[in-house]
């Protein structure tokens, strides 16, 4: 009989204590799962949010982050300087404040939104348009301010392409305050870095200028994105730009993640190194007792074996396949168990006020599965050594003559 | 407490709390006359600087518009959970010689301007009135309470709905764990269990005698964990600390806490032995005596 037909055997008789062991491991390694998940969950989701707009450069003005910006000073000029490099294939301005929207005559319906004013008319995956138009290329004078609204805030103020909508700024540190301007919804959309508790809306940088009151236009830029052309990729675009003007800061996409995961997401990646250690140990001890109380239970048994003529070698890879029965199984079990929590633990965390809709904390990765299962390989295998070191050291005529007079 | 924002999304400065990232350089004038200031500790870690030192402060990073200041002190940040993961570095001055320094020339609004008015009102409980009343007549300024929302919207509701649900998961996978020990250990007592029977001692007492002991051995167990915690406590604030270079609270076992987790996992641990034990009860003398 081989050591893994011995082992399920072994296993296999007492299928009540079989089953809590493996549903232990199983719930603890589901926890381990998604420890390792959301290890690296946030940085997967965010870069993708990140890529999905099409732009992989981003310039900044050189006081700020890309968490705190700030404004950047003649911005359309250095647009165009920009859209000149070979290196790179598109440019657009963006311009982000907050402002109250109100339906006219339903004043108690005004809601603070986020502003975006950006030179393109739709960036596609930052916002989608699911009903009407994209931002128009052009705006008579005269004619309201074009807006795209975000599909949250069409429905909590009862918004169709072509309703009329009051925007009002609130200019940050200013006492004063701005008269509402008369805007038009020209599309709705979804938009990407929407977060629950935010409503967004998109206008031109016309648009967003008139609402600032500055009708004329502004030279000023919160961000400057640029998608390199595909020959060169975004780190040669961005070594052209940081050429171009020393005064600004470039990121590439993978420079604005890196910077987020050293700062924003960090808690989170030491909070699942913690619990994954946590897990890890909790896994050990549960395999570790359970294997070294079933030896003690069957020591006259191994002594038998033993005197049988079982070399140590046989009675260690039996009790090495029987650890690997219990973790194999739950492991196995562990992942799709572990997807299940995963989706309630991204829904709890989601809900924080401020994230975007779209991100989540616990992203799928196959990098994870073979992590998960290396992990949980190592701890089966340690949690096996004390009970075989126990069986291997066994007395064999002591321990038979111990279980007969007992 | 109440906070007035003209803008949601102002930055966090607020009144005299100022966080500026602004170039710190020791000077050497006149010390005595200068205006005051306190820096972080942080600040003035990386700046090397000292109460007494002066310091040129501007709002441009090209220096423009600077003005010197006297450090009268070195001050640690409040703690704020929001922001741990940042740097703290930040300068508190008056005022007048905040908005000095950041005033537009030729805008005299703007030596007027703040982004935020904290108000401790006389009478908490009317917070909400308060914020109503300023909505109304300051169109664009928004009012906010300091307090926590009372939704479960706030960022840290949320965190222990999260840490909620890893410890429910974790209760989930010791109560198997813990099932299966006890499975285990009354296995192992069964030809025990069986003469105890045998001599005539009623199954009621034995299960009383188990009752006893996993209470016993929960209550050890619980008091055991909830030690571990308070001796990790200490070990895992220092390192947060050390790794944000903050003075911020990271885990506190408190008494509340300790009671919830002995109530939890006491009447589980019983339970665990009463489940283990009956497997063996149920069974009839003879099957348990059997070799």
């Amino acid at each position: 009989m081989s050591a893994w037909s011995l082992a399920w055997r072994t296993v296999t008789h007492n299928p009540a204590r079989a089953c809590l062991a493996i549903g232990g491991v199983a719930v603890i390694g589901a926890l381990l799962f998604n420890m390792l998940l959301l290890s690296r969950g946030l940085l997967l989701s965010f870069r993708d949010l990140l890529d999905t707009a099409g732009y992989d450069v981003r310039v900044l003005a050189n006081e700020g982050s890309p968490i705190h910006r700030v404004p950047l000073a003649g911005a359309p000029s250095l647009a165009e300087e920009i859209g000149r490099l070979p290196s790179v294939r598109r440019v657009a301005l963006i311009r982000t404040d907050s402002a109250v929207a109100m339906p006219p005559g339903r004043d108690g319906d005004a809601v603070i939104v986020t502003l975006i004013g950006s030179t393109e008319r739709q960036l596609g995956g930052a916002w989608d348009i699911v009903k009407g138009a994209t931002l128009p290329d052009e705006v008579r004078p005269g004619e309201p301010v074009p807006l795209v609204v975000s599909t949250k805030l069409a429905a909590r103020q009862r918004l169709e392409p072509g309703a009329p909508l009051r925007i009002r700024v609130n200019l940050g540190g200013g006492a004063s305050v701005l008269p509402a301007l008369d805007c038009r919804v020209v599309g709705i959309g979804t938009f990407t870095f929407e977060s629950a508790d935010d409503y967004s809306v998109a206008t031109t940088m016309q648009g967003f200028a008139a609402a600032r009151g500055a009708p004329k236009g502004e030279d000023e830029a919160d961000l400057v994105l640029v998608a390199s052309s595909p020959e060169a990729g975004p780190e040669a675009a961005g070594k052209a730009i940081a050429a171009l003007r020393p005064d600004v800061r470039v990121y590439s996409n993978a420079q604005v993640v890196e910077q987020f995961n050293a700062r924003a997401f960090s808690y989170f990646r030491q909070i699942s190194t913690v619990l994954s250690t946590i897990t890890l140990a909790f896994a050990f001890l549960l395999v570790a007792t359970l294997l070294t109380m079933s030896v003690n239970q069957r020591l006259g048994e191994v002594a038998a074996l033993r005197a049988l003529g079982f070399p140590r070698r046989r009675i260690a890879a039996n009790l090495l396949c029987e650890s690997a029965l219990l973790v194999g199984v739950g492991g196995l079990a562990a992942l799709p168990l572990g997807g299940v929590l995963a989706i309630v633990l991204d829904r709890i965390l989601r809900a924080m006020p401020g994230v975007p809709e779209r991100l989540h904390f616990f992203v799928f990765e196959m990098d994870m599965v073979l992590l998960h299962a290396a992990l949980l390989t190592a701890t089966g295998i340690l949690a096996a050594l004390y009970p075989i070191w126990l069986a291997a050291r066994l007395p064999i005529a002591a321990t038979l003559r111990k279980e007969i007079v007992s | 407490m109440f906070r007035s924002l003209p803008a949601r999304a102002a930055l966090a400065t607020v009144s005299l709390i100022v966080a500026l990232v602004a170039a710190v350089a020791a000077a050497s004038s006149s010390p005595a006359q200068l205006p005051e200031i306190l820096l972080s500790r942080q600040l003035a870690e990386q700046a090397a600087v000292r109460p007494g030192d002066t310091v040129t402060i501007a709002a441009e990073a090209d220096g423009a518009g600077a003005r010197q200041f006297r450090v009268a002190g070195i001050y640690e940040p409040t703690p704020d959970p929001v922001r741990f993961t940042s740097r703290r570095i930040e300068a508190r001055l008056h005022l007048p010689d905040l908005l000095a320094i950041t005033a537009t020339p030729g805008d005299p609004s703007s030596t007027e301007s703040v982004r935020a008015i904290n108000v401790k009102l006389a009478d908490p409980a009317q917070a909400d009135a308060f914020a109503t009343a300023v909505t109304a007549r300051f169109p664009g300024v928004i009012s906010r309470l300091t307090a926590r929302a009372q939704d479960g919207s706030d960022p840290f509701a949320v965190l222990e709905r999260f840490h909620l649900a890893v410890a429910i998961v974790t209760v989930i996978g010791s109560t198997a764990f813990l099932l299966a020990l006890m499975v285990m250990r009354a296995e192992e007592r069964r030809e025990i269990v069986g003469i105890v029977r045998l001599i005539g001692v009623s199954q009621r007492f034995v299960l009383l005698v188990v009752l006893a002991e996993g209470l016993l051995i929960a209550a050890a167990g619980a008091i055991f964990g909830v030690l571990v915690a308070k001796g990790a406590e200490d070990g895992v604030n220092r390192f947060f600390q050390w790794r944000y270079d903050t003075t911020l609270v990271f885990v506190r076992v408190t008494a509340r806490i300790a009671l919830q987790s002995i109530a939890l996992a006491v009447p589980l641990g019983v339970l665990a032995g009463l489940v283990g034990s009956w497997t063996l009860l149920r069974r009839d003398i003879v099957s348990l005596v059997r070799r």
